[in-house]
C-alpha cells in the first residue's frame, strides 16, 4: 500500500515513518459518582506494520483508549485532551464530519464480541458493502457485493457469494469474528484497533482468527493495536507492549524487553500470574493482591502503590505520582512510570 | 413458514375458546333471571318458564354453550330485549365510533411514544428523560377515566378549547355522507373541512385519555429498548465504519427496536379496539363501550356475551397478524421457521 498524505501537509514529512502517534490522550467520563478519568494521558508511537498489545486488567481504560482515539466515546465521556496523529495528521481537532472520513478508512474497529458486533437483522452482505459504501460512494451495488464476497473469501469464508445474503445468527462464532475483521480491512487501513479481538473464542477458533489476522495485516501492511489481557497472545503475535494500569501506561517497550526484564512492578505481577506449568507444581497460581483502584478517586501518588511490592511501604510513592523513564536495560529499551525504574532495570530481575 | 402460521392460528383459536368459556359462565353465574328481567316482575312463574324455555335457557350448561358459539361464528348474535333490536345491527351502528377513535388513539399513542422516546435516548436529554419517566409513572398508575374526567375540566369547562362529553359531533352538526363509518374521513371524503374539523376536535381528548396508560406502558418499553441496543457493539461497529451517529441509529438500532415495538403496538391497539367501556361512557361516545355499559345495567346477556367475544376476536386477530408480520421481519424468526418448516 502506496500512502500518500491527502492534504500534503507540510508538517507531515517528519511523522511520515509513524502510521499513528498518540500524545497525551485524557479521557473523562463524568459520572454521578464523580469524574472517572478513564485514560490518563496515553502517549505512544506505531510505526507501519507494527503490532502493540495494549494489556492490562478489565476496567484499566483499554477500550476506553480504542474508542478515544477513533472519537467514539459518547456522553457522559468525552476525551479532555490529548492529539492523535494518523499518517501525520492530527485527527483529534477535526469536526465530526471529517474525523467520519478517518474511521474505517485509516482506522478501523474490530470488537470483543462477535455475537453482537453484527446487526442481527441485517444481511453480512448489506453490513460488508456498507462499511465499502460509505468510504466509496459511487462504488455501484454489484460492485460493492463482488468486493464483499472477495472480502469474505480472504478470510477464508467458503461459497463467499451465496453466504453474503445469510444473517449473523447463521453464522459461527470464529465466523461472525472473521466477517468483523473483513469489515476492518475493507479499506485498506493504516491502523486496526483489535479490541479483544479472540477473548470470547474457544481456544482453536483463537488460533485461527489469530492467524488470519496475522496473514491480512502481513499483507496490508497494516498497523495493528491489539487489546488483550492475554500475554500469550501478545508473546505470539506482537512486536511490541503496553501495560495499562489505571488509565495509564505504565511501561511499554519491545516484547523481548517485558517478557524478559519487566521493569514496572506491574507487569513483573501480571507476568507472574500467567500459568506456568513448571510452577504450577509449587503451588496455587499467584494473584495480585487487592483491587484496581476506582477511577473516580485516583491516590496521589503512583497508583499501583497500594498494591505494590515494591513500593507499598515507601512514602514516596504514594505521595507523588512517578514520572516517565526512558531507561535501557539488557533486553532493549523501555519507557517505564515507576520511581524505581532506572534502579530496576539494572538491578537482576526480582526474583518470580 | 406455513409451520409457524399454523401454530400462530391454532393458539389464537384457543384463545377465543378461552375468552368464549369465560364470556359464557360469567353471564350464567351472576345473579338474576333474564326472563324475568324480561317479561318483569309481574308475570307468572309459567310465563318465566316459558320464556326460559324459548331462551334455551332450560337447556343442559352444554347444549347453551354450543348454540351460543355456532350462533356467534354464524353471525347470529341473539336479540337485545333492552333495546328490542338484534345484537348485530346494534354493534354494527356503533362498531366505527369505537374502531374510529382506537386508530386515533393509536395514531397519536405510537407518534407520541415513539417521538419521545427517540429524544430522549439519541439526544441524550437527561432532564426530559426524567420527566418523561415521571409522566410515563403517573400515567400507568391513573385509570384512563379519572384522565378522562381531569382532561374534560381542563380542557373543556376550564379553558374552554375542546368539546366536551356530546360524543363525536358537536350537537346541531350534520354527520357526513356514509362511506367508512368514520366521521373524520367522510368528511373529508366528502370534502367538508368544517364537519372534519369538528370531527377532529371530538377525537381528541377522548383519544388521549384511551392513549396515555398505553403511551406511558410503549414509551418506557421504546426508551429501555433503544438505551439498550444503543449501547450494543454493531452501533460502535458501525459508526467505526465512518457512519454519521444518526445514520448508524436508523440503519442499526431503529430496526432492531422496532420488533418488539410492533408486538407492543398490536397489544395497544387489540386494547383500543376492545374499547374502553368506561372512556366511552364519560365522552358519551356511541361506540360500543356505551352499548355495553348500558347492556350490563340492564343485564342484557346478548350484548354483553357478544361484546366479550367480540373483543377477544378482535384482539386476537391483531395480534395473530403481528405474529406473522414480526415472522416476515425478523430472519431470525424468519429462517427458524424455514428450518422448521
Amino acid at each position: 500500500m502506496t500512502d500518500t498524505d491527502p492534504a500534503g501537509m507540510p508538517d507531515a514529512v517528519e511523522d511520515d515513518q509513524l502510521a499513528l502517534s498518540v500524545r497525551d490522550l485524557s479521557t473523562v467520563f463524568d459520572t454521578p459518582r464523580g469524574h472517572v478519568e478513564a485514560v490518563r494521558s496515553v502517549s505512544f508511537d506505531l510505526r507501519p506494520t507494527e503490532r502493540l498489545g495494549v494489556v492490562g486488567e478489565s476496567g484499566s481504560g483499554k477500550s476506553a483508549l480504542a474508542l478515544s482515539i477513533l472519537g467514539l466515546i459518547e456522553p457522559p465521556g468525552k476525551v479532555a485532551g490529548g492529539e492523535v496523529h494518523v499518517g501525520g495528521r492530527d485527527i483529534s481537532k477535526l469536526s465530526e464530519r471529517e474525523l467520519m472520513k478517518v474511521r474505517g478508512k485509516e482506522i478501523a474497529l474490530v470488537l470483543q464480541d462477535p455475537m453482537s458486533a453484527l446487526d442481527p437483522v441485517k444481511t453480512i452482505g448489506a453490513q460488508l458493502q456498507e462499511a465499502l459504501s460509505v468510504h466509496q460512494p459511487e462504488l455501484r451495488r454489484a460492485a460493492a457485493r463482488r468486493r464483499a464476497a472477495e472480502l469474505l473469501r480472504e478470510v477464508d469464508i467458503s461459497e463467499a457469494e451465496r453466504r453474503l445474503d445469510d444473517y449473523p445468527h447463521q453464522y459461527s462464532g470464529g465466523m461472525r469474528q472473521r466477517v468483523a475483521i473483513a469489515i476492518a480491512i475493507a479499506n485498506n487501513p493504516r491502523v486496526l484497533i483489535a479490541d479483544e479481538p479472540t477473548t470470547a473464542l474457544d481456544v482453536t477458533t483463537q488460533a485461527q482468527v489469530l492467524g488470519l489476522l496475522d496473514r491480512l495485516v502481513e499483507e496490508h501492511r497494516t498497523a495493528v493495536i491489539l487489546i488483550t489481557h492475554n500475554l500469550g497472545i501478545v508473546s505470539e503475535f506482537c512486536d511490541s507492549v503496553a501495560v495499562m494500569y489505571a488509565g495509564r501506561f505504565v511501561e511499554t517497550s519491545r516484547c523481548d524487553h517485558i517478557f524478559l526484564r519487566p521493569t514496572h512492578p506491574y507487569s513483573e505481577a501480571l507476568l507472574r500470574c500467567v500459568p506456568n506449568p513448571e510452577k504450577l507444581a509449587e503451588g496455587p497460581l499467584p494473584a495480585i493482591s487487592g483491587f484496581p483502584p476506582d477511577l473516580a478517586m485516583l491516590p496521589r501518588g503512583c497508583s499501583f502503590a497500594p498494591r505494590c511490592p515494591v513500593g507499598r511501604e515507601i512514602a514516596q510513592c504514594h505521595e507523588s505520582a512517578p514520572e516517565r523513564h526512558d531507561v535501557d536495560g539488557p533486553a532493549g529499551p523501555a519507557t517505564v512510570e515507576c520511581h524505581f525504574a532506572v534502579q530496576r532495570s539494572v538491578e537482576p530481575a526480582v526474583a518470580g | 413458514m406455513r409451520g409457524v402460521i399454523a401454530k400462530r392460528l391454532l393458539g389464537s383459536l384457543g384463545a377465543i375458546f378461552g375468552a368464549s368459556i369465560i364470556a359464557f359462565v360469567v353471564m350464567r353465574v351472576v345473579p338474576g333471571n333474564p326472563a324475568r328481567l324480561i317479561i318483569g316482575p309481574l308475570a307468572t312463574p309459567q310465563a318465566v318458564s316459558s320464556l326460559n324455555h324459548q331462551l334455551g335457557l332450560d337447556q343442559p350448561i352444554y347444549t347453551q354453550y354450543w348454540l351460543y358459539i355456532s350462533h356467534f361464528f354464524q353471525g347470529e348474535w341473539g336479540y337485545s330485549y333492552a333495546e328490542g333490536q338484534s345484537v348485530s345491527t346494534l354493534i354494527g351502528e356503533r362498531l366505527p365510533a369505537t374502531i374510529e377513535l382506537a386508530l386515533f388513539a393509536f395514531v397519536i399513542t405510537m407518534v407520541a411514544s415513539v417521538g419521545l422516546a427517540l429524544l430522549v435516548t439519541y439526544r441524550h436529554r437527561p432532564i426530559a428523560d426524567r420527566v418523561l419517566r415521571g409522566i410515563a409513572y403517573v400515567g400507568f398508575g391513573t385509570p384512563p377515566f379519572f384522565v378522562a374526567l381531569i382532561l374534560l375540566i381542563v380542557f373543556f369547562s376550564t379553558l374552554g378549547i375542546l368539546p366536551g362529553p356530546e360524543g363525536r359531533l358537536s350537537q346541531q352538526a350534520i354527520p357526513p355522507p356514509t362511506v367508512t363509518h368514520m366521521y373524520t374521513l367522510d368528511a373529508l371524503i366528502a370534502g367538508d373541512p368544517g364537519t372534519f374539523w369538528d370531527a377532529f376536535k371530538h377525537l381528541i381528548l377522548p383519544g388521549v385519555a384511551l392513549g396515555i396508560a398505553q403511551f406511558a406502558f410503549l414509551v418506557r418499553l421504546l426508551r429501555a429498548n433503544l438505551l439498550e441496543i444503543s449501547r450494543e457493539p454493531f452501533i460502535t461497529v458501525a459508526r467505526g465504519k465512518g457512519l454519521r451517529r444518526w445514520t448508524a441509529f436508523r440503519r442499526h438500532a431503529l430496526p432492531n427496536a422496532f420488533l418488539p415495538t410492533l408486538t407492543a403496538g398490536g397489544l395497544v391497539l387489540g386494547e383500543f379496539l376492545a374499547g374502553s367501556v368506561l372512556v366511552e361512557k364519560v365522552f358519551n361516545w356511541p361506540g360500543v363501550g356505551t352499548l355495553v355499559y348500558e347492556a350490563i345495567l340492564k343485564q342484557d346477556f346478548a350484548v354483553v356475551q357478544t361484546f366479550i367475544l367480540l373483543s377477544a376476536v378482535m384482539f386476537v386477530i391483531v395480534n395473530l397478524v403481528v405474529d406473522l408480520l414480526y415472522a416476515v421481519i425478523d430472519p431470525r424468526v424468519r429462517v427458524h421457521s424455514v428450518a422448521t418448516a
